[in-house]
């Protein structure tokens, strides 16, 4: 009997995960202090905004985080995409507080952040809330 | 450790699939041996090739030829790497029914229940998304790849 309670147990802990994560997926957080960047980041750095992507090697969803951005970059003035793969860069992950990929940081030229998505960005409500400091 | 190459992405699903309803029949009646032969094919994809899955075979001549062909393919590391997630959960799991530790049994079989369930359902790969927080919390994920 104990299993079954498991089993009850363990499939509402996956919905509640699954319900949780879903609801999160692709949400937009804006920055409340500022942070001195990694170098690795602030290479990645161009005029305008740049959207940067944290990814590893096992993150599956990254590489459709990467075609939505790549494509609204290229289709937007002002907006750059870069990659940036943190699998074996704990530092930046940890100095940026991240801690799951993708997550999708903008920032302006100056290494200001504008703002975070965590998981698969949406495309429209991305755009929109970047459009203030594009040019 | 060999590469595997990208695959059809409905394969692993129905290959989590078959790991839930495994893991669901083990939480039912504690068999631990089934545990322990799933924890053997957890090893076997995560640690030599994701071709020694039997269920993907079974996707493979049995359920893709009566699908719709896709062009989309998944990435072999991170699949691996989930596989690797499921080992060490399914390990616990075993070793727990297996010395009488029950209630550890069942927790482990549960999380790892909990993540297949996620990947069938959802197609959302726990341990990869969380990758970052398992390196910084269990060292042994923080050797290279």
């Amino acid at each position: 009997m104990t299993g079954v309670w498991a089993l009850l147990g363990a499939l509402a802990v996956a919905g509640a995960i699954g319900v949780l994560l879903k609801v999160r997926e692709g949400r937009i957080s804006r920055s409340k202090d500022t942070i001195d960047l990694p170098a690795p980041v602030r290479d990645l750095l161009a005029p305008g905004v740049t959207l940067v992507q944290l990814s590893t090697t096992f993150c599956a969803p990254c590489r459709h985080a990467k075609v939505i951005l790549r494509d609204l970059a290229d289709r937007t003035d002002g907006l750059t995409h870069a990659e940036l793969d943190v699998t074996n860069l704990p530092d930046v992950t940890t100095k940026l507080g991240v801690m799951r990929t993708p997550t999708t940081i903008a920032l302006t030229s100056d290494g200001t952040e504008v703002l975070r998505v965590g998981g698969v960005p949406k495309r429209d409500a991305l755009l929109a809330a970047l459009r203030p400091h594009l040019p | 450790m060999p590469k595997d190459s990208p695959v059809d992405p409905r394969g692993p699903r129905f290959s989590a699939w078959m790991t839930t309803a495994i893991l669901a029949i083990v939480l039912l009646t504690g068999w631990w041996r089934l545990l322990a032969a799933q924890t053997v094919l957890f090893a076997m994809c995560a640690f030599i090739s994701l071709k020694l899955n039997p269920w993907g075979h079974v996707y493979r001549y049995a359920i893709q030829p009566r699908l719709t062909p896709t062009s989309e393919r998944e990435e072999a590391a991170p699949l691996r790497f989930a596989q690797g997630v499921g080992f060490v959960f399914a390990l616990i799991g075993t070793l727990g029914y297996a010395t009488g530790l029950t209630t550890l049994g069942m927790v482990a079989t549960g999380m790892a229940l909990v993540a297949a369930l996620l990947n069938a359902a959802l197609g959302l790969c726990l341990g990869c998304e969380m990758y970052l927080v398992l390196r910084r919390y269990v060292p042994a994920f923080a050797r290279p790849q």
